[in-house]
This record gives structure tokens, C-alpha cells and sequence, in this order.
């Protein structure tokens, strides 16, 4: 999903993950109504928030990984279990009681996405996942990304990102203004931002 | 001096933050407001004097017309109604609680935080409430004590969350806890 | 963050501030010294003649601020009936929601600007106590920009813990947010020192 800042997209990450109520209609993910069903939205969504720090809970990587399981009905066996095999699927079951902050923006970024993934959800919706990472990180997290067996919609204002997703969405002002092949839509999108760019857009306040 | 400034604003910040954030379930799905939790942090986690400074902020910012007492409450009519004794009270509270805190320096953080929030936050908190209540009310202290006796479990949660609070707070960055050098 | 002063202005507004909070510290103390139920609903009411001059907003507002008094004069009331003091219990009841509409009533007239004036000069003479004035006004700055901030931090944890957790958000979610406080002072502190520091600079 495409869009500037404060065109509607963070909202409907939240819509979609059903941490909002939409105002008319439902949301149904993997037919769970996400919404209402939060036991049954936590099993299908993920969201992965822009930062990292906005989201950790627990200062271990451990307790982070175990808080969703445990938060679902696991028994404490079967939490650790799944966090351990989480870790070791990622090469870092030496990170278990590292301490959060010791970590750097990517890895606890990379921490964040290690809890949403021991969840197994069917769909990890990303808020601008990579802002303030550099290219490196950015692209090992995307690697990550791809090799999850979950669905994902990944919300951004950059257009390079997109590229190789299956189908893309460009939201203006909370409303669709063009969706299709990803190439093609981010193609229209970058040419619309370019033009708006060129003029002097810092002039107004929103509101 | 600036950080010293700088942390104590933060508290103040944070206390009104606290009453901002919609209602937290902090235990046994009772929902409870955080705000005086924030006073007795000021105490456990700023100390005596930084603690009480920051409150006193607090007390003074509301006073001079920002909403900051939770519910978007403030200005100068909290100090007429007859709760306004828990609000005067506060500065007084944070600076007890870190003064126990900076007693029980041998005892671990959690055990001496959740004690001096209790001495401080419900003990010299309620005391200043109280009297407050029963000048206000024109009642002998023993019934303004009765009015209040509903909100002592959860001042009594809100003491022990400060306590694991701080102790969580001193496992992730020990030196941040002034209280504790 | 919006103050509390009314955005409706009346000619109070204009008044200085100081003066209004000398009157109503008078007005409190006098409220105290009157025992006539008859004289004490007067004033009452003229308190409330008072908050309907500038107009029905105004108005409206003010009653509703004084609305969360209700419980307080429900009690007073009811103990002051049940132990037959029924009159002291209404002289008692009016003389708190007219202190307390008094008191608001300042508070809606004046501006955070001017009640500043009023701390700064009152604390002018205690600078010789060591008393930083510049450092308490950046303070009171910093709080008023940090308040929404740390807000908005704890709804976002918030929301991060709704997000994979089907109860409330319980008291681990304050532990963060107080590490993303004292962080958020420690780069406040640095920008400040880079841009001259607190030391008290008001001319002589």
C-alpha cells in the first residue's frame, strides 16, 4: 500500500490487523472478522509497527518472544519450545537473554519481527517496517520478510519497495486512487509525487 | 543540571501522561487510573528531592491552567474542591516515598520501592486527602476516612506495581533509579 | 496542549492577573466567614450572574465544570439531613460550588502567559535562595512539549500490546514507556546544552 504520510494507510493497517473498528462494514482476514474476533484476529494478523521501541514490551528478547504465546493459551512448555525453535529458524538462539536495549534499531526491529512470527500468523501486516534502517539491514530484514510463510501487506511512501509484491495499492486521502500490478502503480504513484514535489507543498497545515 | 531538569520535567510529563492514557487495567482486571502510580515513581525512581520537584511542577502547572490531572482536569477551582488535599498532597508524597526509598537502600529494589510507594503514596498521600476532605466537608476525620476506603485496594495495587515497576526499571538500565547510586 | 482558559473572551481577560488572584484570594477567605444560608445563596448566585454575562457558552461551560461537585454535595446534603443540620449542610454545599465556580472562573479569564507573570515575579526575589528562574521556565516548556509525546508513546505500547494479547494492556506496558521518558530527557538535555545551557541569565 501506497501513499504519502497522513494519506490513510497507518489507519488501515490498523483496520486490518482489527486494533481499529472500521465505521461501516467488516474486515475479514483469512475469515476471521478481526475486528470482533480478537482471539481469532490474533492467530491470523501480525503487524510489525515502524518503531522498534514503540513496540517492545520486555527488556529480554526472550520474554518478548514469549509474551503473544503466552498471551494465546499456550502452557509454558509449549511457549518455550516455540520461542526456542523461533530463534533458532533466524541463527540467534544466542540472543535469548540479551537485553533489549544492548540491541541495535534493526536487530530490535528484527526482535519484533521474531515475536510476530512465533505467533505463525496467516498475514503480517508491516507499518513502514524499515524507516531509519540503512540499506544493509533494510535488506536483510526484507529477506526475512520473504521467507515467512505468512502473506504480507506492506504499508510504505517509498515506491522501490513494492516492487515485488503481487499487487499494489495507492491510497490518497483514505480512499484508493489506483490499484493493480505493482510495477505499475508505483510507476504512477512516484510521477504523481514528483509533480507535487516540485511545487511548494510545506505550505499548508494539515487541518 | 540540564539532565537534572530535563528528567525532572519528564516526570512531571510522565505523571500527566498517566492520567492521559485511558484507563489501564493494571491487576485482576480492575481498572484503575495510573496517575498517583507516576507520583510514587517520582519518589522511587527521581528520589527525595528530584521526586518532590517534579510533583510540585505538576501541582504548579495545574494550578496555572493546564489540564493535566487525568479526565483533562485542572486550573485553580482542583484546589477548592474537596478532593484538593490528594493534590497538594502529592509533592509531599513523592518526597517521603524517596526518602523511604533512599532509607532501604539494603533491601532489594522491588521490595523497598513498593514499601516507600506505600508509606508515601497511600500513608502521607491519604493523610494530606483526608484532612482535606474533612475541613472541606465540615466532617470529623474518622468519617472523611470512610468516604475514602473504596479506593484503598487500588491504591494498594498501585503501590505494589511501583514496585515491580522500579525493579523492572533497575534490571534494564540500573542507572537510571537515582534513587539508587 | 490547550490551557484552560476560555477561547470566549470576556473583559476579565484584560484584567492582570495578580489582581484576580488576589481577589479571589479575599473571596475565599470571605466566603469562610459567611454563616447566613440566605446571604451565602446570594452570593451564589451572583457568582453564577457572574459566568452568564459573557453569554450562553460561557455559561454552559462553567456549569458543566462544576458538575463532577455533585457527589461531594450529595453527601454533604444527606449526612447534614440525617443529623439534622439540614441549613449547615446547604451553607456548607453552597459555599464549595461558589469557591470552587470562583476559583474557575479565574482560571478561564486568564492566560497561561499571564499566570507565568505572576510565578516569575512572585519567585524573582527567591533567586537569591539559588533558585534558577530560566531553568524552571524551560521546564515548564519541556513538560507541556513532552506531555502529548509520552501519551502518544504509551498509546502506541498500548496498542502494540493489543496487538497480540486479547486483555487490556497490563502495568508492564508503564516499564518502556519510562525507559522512552528518560531517554527523551537525556536527548532534551543535550540539545539544551548544546544551545547554551540553563545558566540564569535574566539581567540584572
Amino acid at each position: 500500500m501506497l501513499g504519502r504520510n497522513g494519506s490513510g494507510k497507518s489507519t488501515l493497517a490498523r483496520v486490518i490487523a482489527g486494533l481499529q473498528k472500521p465505521d461501516s462494514g467488516r474486515v475479514r482476514i483469512a475469515g476471521v472478522d478481526v475486528a470482533r474476533d480478537r482471539r481469532g484476529a490474533l492467530e491470523a494478523v501480525g503487524i510489525l509497527f515502524q518503531n522498534p521501541d514503540h513496540q517492545i514490551i520486555f527488556p529480554t528478547v526472550r520474554e518478548e518472544l514469549a509474551f503473544g504465546l503466552s498471551q494465546s493459551g499456550l502452557t509454558k512448555p509449549q511457549v518455550a519450545q516455540r520461542v526456542a525453535r523461533t530463534l533458532a529458524h533466524f541463527g540467534k538462539t544466542d540472543w535469548a537473554d540479551a537485553a533489549v536495549h544492548q540491541l541495535s534499531q534493526g536487530q530490535r526491529q528484527l526482535v519484533c519481527l521474531m515475536a510476530i512470527l512465533a505467533m505463525q500468523p496467516e498475514v503480517i501486516v508491516l507499518d513502514e517496517p524499515f524507516a531509519g534502517l540503512d540499506i544493509p539491514t533494510a535488506m536483510h530484514l526484507t529477506r526475512v520478510l520473504d521467507a515467512a510463510e505468512a502473506a504480507l501487506v506492506h504499508i510504505t511512501h517509498d515506491p522501490r519497495t513494492v516492487m515485488g509484491y503481487d499487487h499494489a495499492l495507492w491510497i490518497e486521502a483514505g480512499a484508493v486512487v489506483e490499484q493493480g500490478a505493482a510495477p505499475q502503480v508505483a510507476q504512477a504513484y512516484e510521477a504523481a509525487m514528483r509533480e507535487v514535489g516540485a511545487r511548494d507543498d510545506l505550505a499548508d497545515i494539515a487541518g | 543540571m540540564e539532565r537534572n531538569v530535563a528528567q525532572i520535567a519528564v516526570f512531571t510529563a510522565l505523571i500527566a501522561a498517566l492520567g492521559l492514557i485511558p484507563q489501564l487495567t493494571l491487576a485482576f482486571g480492575v481498572p484503575i487510573t495510573a496517575q498517583s502510580l507516576g507520583v510514587m515513581l517520582c519518589g522511587t525512581v527521581l528520589g527525595a528531592r528530584r521526586g518532590a520537584i517534579a510533583a510540585l511542577l505538576f501541582v504548579g502547572l495545574v494550578a496555572i491552567g493546564l489540564p493535566l490531572l487525568s479526565g483533562g482536569r485542572g486550573g485553580l477551582g482542583q484546589f477548592m474542591v474537596p478532593t484538593s488535599g490528594f493534590l497538594i498532597g502529592f509533592p509531599v508524597a513523592a518526597f517521603v516515598t524517596g526518602l523511604v526509598m533512599e532509607r532501604l537502600r539494603g533491601l532489594p529494589v522491588g521490595w523497598a520501592a513498593g514499601i516507600a510507594a506505600g508509606i508515601g503514596g497511600i500513608v502521607v498521600l491519604y493523610a494530606f486527602g483526608i484532612s482535606g476532605l474533612a475541613i472541606a466537608l465540615d466532617r470529623p476525620v474518622t468519617e472523611a476516612a470512610l468516604l475514602v476506603t473504596a479506593f484503598l485496594p487500588g491504591d494498594g495495587i498501585k503501590a505494589v506495581l511501583a514496585g515491580l515497576v522500579t525493579a523492572a526499571l533497575y534490571r534494564a538500565r540500573p542507572l537510571s533509579v537515582m534513587s539508587r547510586p | 496542549m490547550i490551557s484552560l482558559t476560555s477561547p470566549v473572551r470576556t473583559r476579565a481577560h484584560g484584567w492582570p492577573a495578580g489582581v484576580k488572584l488576589a481577589g479571589l484570594c479575599l473571596a475565599s477567605v470571605a466566603l469562610f466567614a459567611v454563616t447566613d444560608v440566605w446571604l451565602m445563596a446570594t452570593v451564589a448566585g451572583a457568582v453564577l450572574l457572574l459566568y452568564a454575562l459573557p453569554g450562553r457558552v460561557f455559561l454552559r461551560y462553567g456549569v458543566r465544570r462544576l458538575w463532577p461537585l455533585w457527589p461531594f454535595v450529595a453527601v454533604i446534603v444527606l449526612w447534614h439531613l440525617a443529623t439534622g443540620a439540614a441549613q449547615d449542610g446547604l451553607l456548607i454545599a453552597l459555599r464549595m460550588i461558589a469557591a470552587v465556580a470562583l476559583a474557575n472562573l479565574v482560571t478561564m479569564t486568564t492566560t497561561l502567559e499571564a499566570m507565568m507573570g505572576v510565578v516569575r515575579g512572585l519567585l524573582r526575589p527567591l533567586r537569591r535562595f539559588g533558585i534558577n528562574l530560566r531553568a524552571m521556565e524551560l521546564a515548564v516548556a519541556m513538560v507541556i512539549r513532552f506531555t502529548p509525546v509520552l501519551a502518544q508513546k504509551g498509546a502506541a505500547l498500548s496498542l502494540a500490546w493489543r496487538a497480540r494479547a486479547r486483555r487490556r494492556p497490563g502495568w508492564r506496558v508503564v516499564v518502556p514507556l519510562l525507559v522512552l521518558a528518560l531517554d527523551d530527557a537525556d536527548h532534551v538535555a543535550e540539545a539544551l546544552r548544546a544551545r547554551g545551557g540553563l545558566r540564569d541569565v535574566e539581567g540584572k
